[in-house]
């Protein structure tokens, strides 16, 4: 399913986990997790940003939305209404304005749409036990996604006659069109998942009925439609509504007309809702008061933005007072200005009323928008189920979502408060995890939640990055918008979207999202879940020495301690050290970031290096910094390099490119099958660019090359997190002995190309073979007289 | 691998050459050798008596083929005239045309500017180094001959490395002794190590380049820093029936000459330098007063020897980029240990390579603090003792700090 997958995730965390070779005894071994980038930190539904944005940059659509429905099964829906704490995180932040990641995911909806592929096949039904979602919203859809695809069957029960919860019934059409929502909804239901719309769940069906009729779980998912009240007498006069009914009513296609004068109370989105919609069904006038400041508001800037370019006004610390009625109906509010106070438990800063600075505002309709609460009404009075009297939500553990009866599950703003849609995608996720568990009779452990393991600084150099316009999200204008229901937003075009994506940084190293996998014809240290759907890097304790592994990728099963069977092609990638080569100079230990070489001393005060394969990731810097070759890296040694610049024909014209197995990988791919009109192409992969050094480029020339081209990872997104680095470093030195040698500059090139991207590889080398047919075939050293 | 039937016919040179059969068996050769006296499990006897019988498949397979440092420190003390230096040519030079090779130090970096520098159109840009004061020409009677010096430092950063030091020294002094010195823009590796390598052919390629190109510049005399070089000139052309009508000298009995002429006059401050002997220009050249002429104190001090001097003299561990492992760096910290014993403040030496090797052991993070003592070229240190008598080696000192 994707990197948080619970039997992949517990692996993990396993160290005890065992390999069983074909010929060999079981051994352990574990697996490496990786650090994310700040805005797959950021995402609660862990969704890898990093990867479908690069994706997006490199033209290649469908798999990057692939990639966003591993973790997200409302990417259009996403894609429109997300509240993207992701861009809140983007490192580019600090330089420009974010990547806008939320427009570049509905850029893929979008473009799906256009290109529609076939309606998704059901699921298999493989587990007998059925689950009963109460609520269609995304966090109800998501857990129903992930529950149809473990084999459950599923059934959704949603009391409003269309599904989508708040989608449908609180978000207006002009933000998410109703097209958009059924085809999200329509997805799901095409794997197999019943929605039954109208029905609403009462009673002790709720608790015991569910259960009567044959079905094992029950996952509460109502969300929080009960508007809070102002609490003010004269509430129930003629032109006050809550926003939730206003907004339902609008969206059931039964709008009330606000009047000319319409006051929205609150800053939230469904405030703001509110007021665009009012003046969409005509109000003539339309303003906001909210009681804190612009920088307190829940919603998103550019939304307000949004809706004050549409003359809408928003008076800011302006808190109600009492309401003005006259006759039964709404005359105005009776407001009060504040001023900001010490910081709340919400982290904002508290309003308080300055006193004597009533004023009155007319309105012929009063919206609230004060926000929401479940409304748990429709359980019966002996449910024996832990509520919060002040929340009015469930009491659960976040991790588990488990209430206090059996088999009764309960996420999203049902358990939060009113949240955004991808925190009830995030819970839809954990709630399917534990359904699965609990109906395996499997304790129900906390570390299901998706938490990165390890909080990682992301190194980005800042300074020299360009400053690079945000790509603005081409809208409706205002004139054209404000009288109807379309959608504001337009969405990017494939050109403007790829624009866009290319202004990522590539934060953080490569996330293991196995793009690649499938044409890499390597597939090294790579362990993937039976099902198919996810993948981890293998490492090996010291139990398993290299040794014992063949030297070719091979196939092994592995028994996690969840006990589930997984498929893992392996190889051994760490350093080996020569113990007769090691001269003991420490030089491995300086430069290798894992702490994973020390010295150990041998008599006379002599030390020898020893490589901690539990730490070590293989990458080889060790091997290009040791003087004495002492350092062989696993697979990617001398000898094999060395054999294949052997391969190149002294008649031909050679290009050797070097690049490294992340950034390079799909490279690979792409070269072996690239035909060059008269010219060679030998392709030496390390693991990492931190194990190519001068030596490495100098036998290229030495052996024949007329040209050698360098591709690692950006030094921000390098995989082992300081390789690209020291190349970068190294580089100079490679430059400085070649050009002193007499090698022409124009001969050697480095590129840091993502292996998404290759097209742009491939016009680098096109340039660079065009390049290297000018200066001419290279200068291969006079062969030696070998006998034999 | 399986040698060719011919293979005894071949190595009857090596008998021959290295004189095996006079072998007395007394293993003096052992008891003197640096590898054997530091761990290592290796017999220059046993491998003499292989000779004799003619037991090529294990000579030539033997890893330490490779790790013999040919510093002829067991020539020295053979008393039956047993030539170990050429048994080891031989056996490399035929090893390595049956597919053996040593481990190369630094991934074979080295050996591959070596080898690429056999290129017949070869353009290098390898004087970046030479700074505009020092004058130098392309043609003239005495020619400097730099060495690989301006690759190392390229190379070896790690080390904070300036060997080309030894060469801007050297110019000066000579600029000072008013001599305008020729450099060759296209000098070549001189073949010393691809010839240890066992590399005889590109070896060859490289002799007939050097002495094309100095023969062309017209010069009398050949200079050199670096001990090997001289030693490859000096030995191995000639063994390869290769030559210059040059003389050719190390910098520093240039430099004695002139002090004993009276045209250098060392009236500076002294330096108390203990002086290392390179293998190939003590016992392979037979030079050991010349430098030692240029370190001496004035007045009645000493120069500070260590107890292995001269044609006792221990090597510096690693010969040709090969087999560097923990006994090379064994042998290093036991020569830096002798030399910290001598009291001396600096270390003089007389080859780049000698100081990149005891530079790389005290770099080391476990021991290397022990045995810190500075490594100065003697050059650099003669430089020192005229210095304030001229201009030109004022600049050329506040350019080296």
């Amino acid at each position: 399913m994707n990197s948080r997958d619970p039997t992949i995730h517990q692996l993990i965390s396993d160290t005890q986990a065992t390999l069983r070779l074909d010929d060999t005894p079981t051994a352990t071994f574990r697996v490496g997790p990786v650090e994310a980038s700040p805005c797959t930190w950021a995402c609660p539904a862990g969704v890898n940003v990093k990867t479908y944005v690069s994706l997006i940059a490199a033209g290649r659509f469908s798999e990057a939305l692939e990639v966003v429905r591993r973790n997200n099964p409302l990417p259009a829906i996403c894609g429109r209404i997300c509240t993207h704490p992701c861009e809140e995180a983007c490192n580019r932040t600090q330089i420009d304005d974010p990547v806008a990641i939320c427009a570049l995911k509905r850029f893929l909806t979008d473009y799906e749409m256009a290109h529609p592929p076939d309606r998704p096949q059901p699921a298999p039904r493989t587990k007998k036990e059925s689950v009963a979602v109460v609520g269609s919203g995304p966090g109800g859809l998501t857990a129903a996604h992930d529950l149809i695809r473990m084999g459950y069957g599923v059934t959704i029960f949603e009391a409003l006659p269309m599904a989508g919860g708040m989608l449908a019934a609180g978000v207006p059409n002009f933000r998410l069109s109703r097209d958009v929502l059924e085809l999200e909804i329509d997805m799901i239901r095409a794997l197999g998942v019943e929605i039954q719309t109208g029905v609403r769940i009462t009673g002790d069906r709720a608790t015991v009925g569910l259960f009567e009729e044959g079905y094992q779980a029950i996952f509460f998912a109502v969300g929080a439609h009960k508007a809070r009240k102002l609490g003010y007498p004269g509430e129930d006069a003629a032109g006050i509504v809550d926003c939730i009914a206003f907004l339902r009513d609008v969206n059931l296609g039964n709008p009330q007309k606000p009047g000319d004068k319409t006051v929205v109370i609150g800053g939230g989105h469904s405030a703001l809702d509110s007021a665009q919609t009012a003046l969409r069904l005509g109000a003539k006038e339309v303003t906001i008061i909210y009681r804190r400041s612009r920088k307190e508001m829940p919603a998103t800037p550019s939304d307000v933005r949004g809706a004050e370019s549409e003359g809408i006004q928003i008076h800011f610390l302006v808190a109600p007072k009492q309401l003005r009625v006259k006759d039964g109906r709404i005359t105005g509010v009776e407001c009060i200005r504040t001023k900001l106070g010490a910081t709340d438990e919400s982290g904002r800063r508290r309003p308080h009323p300055v006193e004597g600075s009533e004023f009155i505002v007319k309105a012929d309709t009063i919206i609230t928008a004060i926000g929401e609460e479940p409304d748990l009404s429709f359980l019966p009075a002996n449910h024996g189920l832990d509520i919060s009297q002040r929340w009015n939500t469930f009491i659960v553990d976040e991790a588990i979502l488990a209430t206090s009866r059996p088999g009764i599950f309960a996420g999203g703003d049902v358990v939060t408060g009113p949240k955004s849609v991808v925190d009830a995608i995030a819970a839809g996720h954990v709630a399917a995890r534990s359904i699965d568990r609990y109906l395996h009779r499997k304790p129900l452990a906390r570390e299901l939640l998706w938490k990165p393991p390890t909080e990682v600084e992301i190194k980005v150099d800042l300074e020299s990055r360009p400053r690079i316009p945000r790509v603005p999200m081409p809208v409706t204008a205002v004139a054209e918008r404000i009288n109807n229901f379309k959608e504001v937003d337009l969405g990017f075009s494939a050109e403007e979207a790829m624009a866009e994506a290319h202004r990522c940084m590539r934060c953080g190293p490569c996330r293991e999202c196995t793009v690649c996998v499938p044409e890499c014809d390597k597939q090294i240290a790579l362990l993937s879940a039976a099902n198919g759907e996810g993948a981890l890097l293998l490492r090996f304790l010291p139990g398993l020495e290299a040794g014992r592994l063949p030297l070719v990728p091979h196939s092994v099963s592995v028994t996690g301690r969840s006990g589930v069977e997984i498929s893992a092609q392996v190889h051994p990638l760490v350093s080996h050290v020569n113990e007769r080569r090691c001269r003991g100079c420490g030089d491995c230990v300086s430069v290798c970031e894992y702490d994973a070489v020390r010295l150990e001393e041998r008599d006379g005060g002599i030390s020898v290096a020893h490589v901690d394969v539990d730490r070590c990731k293989g990458c080889g810097t060790c091997a290009a910094y040791c003087p004495s070759g002492a350092m062989e890296p696993g697979y990617f040694t001398e000898e094999w390099l060395t054999g294949l610049l052997a391969g190149m024909s002294p008649e031909r014209t050679n290009l050797v490119v070097i690049t490294c197995s992340w950034g390079g990988a799909r490279l690979y791919d792409f070269i072996g099958r690239k035909q060059h009109k008269n010219m060679d192409i030998t392709y030496l992969q390390t693991l990492c660019a931190g194990r190519v050094e001068p030596a490495l480029v100098l036998r290229s020339f030495e052996m024949g090359a007329a040209g050698v081209l360098i591709n690692s990872c950006g030094v921000s997104d390098c995989h082992y997190r300081f390789g690209a680095a020291q190349l970068t470093r190294n580089y100079a030195k490679i430059e400085q002995l070649v050009t002193m040698v007499g090698i022409h500059p124009a001969r050697l090139r480095y590129e840091q190309i993502p292996s998404v991207d290759a097209a742009r590889f491939d016009r680098i080398l096109q340039t660079f073979a065009r390049q290297i047919r000018k200066l001419g075939t290279g200068q291969r050293a006079p062969l030696e007289t070998v006998s034999g | 691998m399986t040698l060719p039937a011919t293979i005894h016919a071949e190595l009857q040179e090596a008998v021959a050459s290295s004189n095996a059969l006079a072998c007395l068996s007394c293993g003096k050769c052992t008891s003197v050798c640096p590898l054997a006296t530091t761990g290592r499990q290796y017999s220059p006897r046993i491998n003499v008596t292989r000779t004799i019988r003619q037991d090529y498949d294990t000579l030539l397979s033997d890893a330490d083929l490779w790790s013999c440092l040919t510093c002829q420190k067991c020539d020295a003390y053979c008393p039956a005239g047993v030539s170990y230096l050429n048994l080891m040519a031989v056996l490399r030079s035929k090893a390595r045309q049956n597919g053996f090779t040593g481990e190369c130090s630094h991934a074979g970096a080295l050996q591959s500017l070596a080898r690429l520098m056999v290129n017949p159109d070869l353009k290098q840009n390898r004087l970046d180094w030479l700074p505009e004061q020092l004058k130098t020409s392309s043609k003239g009677d005495i020619l400097y001959y730099v060495g690989c010096t301006p690759y190392f430092d390229a190379l070896f950063t790690n080390l904070n490395l300036h060997t080309t030091q030894a060469a801007v020294s050297s110019i000066a002094l000579l600029n000072e002794l008013g001599i305008v010195p020729a450099l060759m823009a296209d000098e070549r590796c001189c073949g010393h190590d691809l010839y240890w390598n066992g590399d005889v052919d590109n070896f060859r390629r490289l002799a007939e380049a050097n002495c094309a190109a100095i023969e062309n510049t017209g010069a009398k005399l050949v200079l050199f820093s670096c001990a090997e070089c001289l030693s490859a000139f000096k030995n191995l052309y000639k063994e390869h029936g290769l030559g210059v009508s040059a003389d050719l000298q190390h910098i520093s009995e240039y430099l004695a000459g002139k002090v004993d002429s009276g045209d250098l006059i060392l009236t500076g401050d002294d330096v108390m330098a203990t002086y290392h002997d390179p293998c190939r220009l003590g016992r392979h050249l037979g030079i050991y007063e010349a430098p030692r002429k240029l370190l001496k104190p004035n007045g009645n001090n000493q120069l500070p020897e260590m107890s292995q001097n001269k044609g006792r003299a221990l090597c510096c561990g690693v010969s040709a980029w090969m087999n560097c492992d923990t006994v090379s760096k064994s042998i290093q910290i036991e020569r830096l240990k002798q030399a910290r014993a001598t009291g001396a403040e600096v270390l003089a030496i007389a080859c780049p390579k000698c100081q990149i090797h005891l530079l790389c052991a005290q770099h080391d993070q476990g021991i290397g603090a022990q045995n810190a003592i500075e490594i100065r070229d003697i050059a650099t240190i003669v430089l020192g003792r005229i210095a304030g008598n001229s201009v030109v080696v004022e600049q050329i000192e506040s350019m080296a700090v």
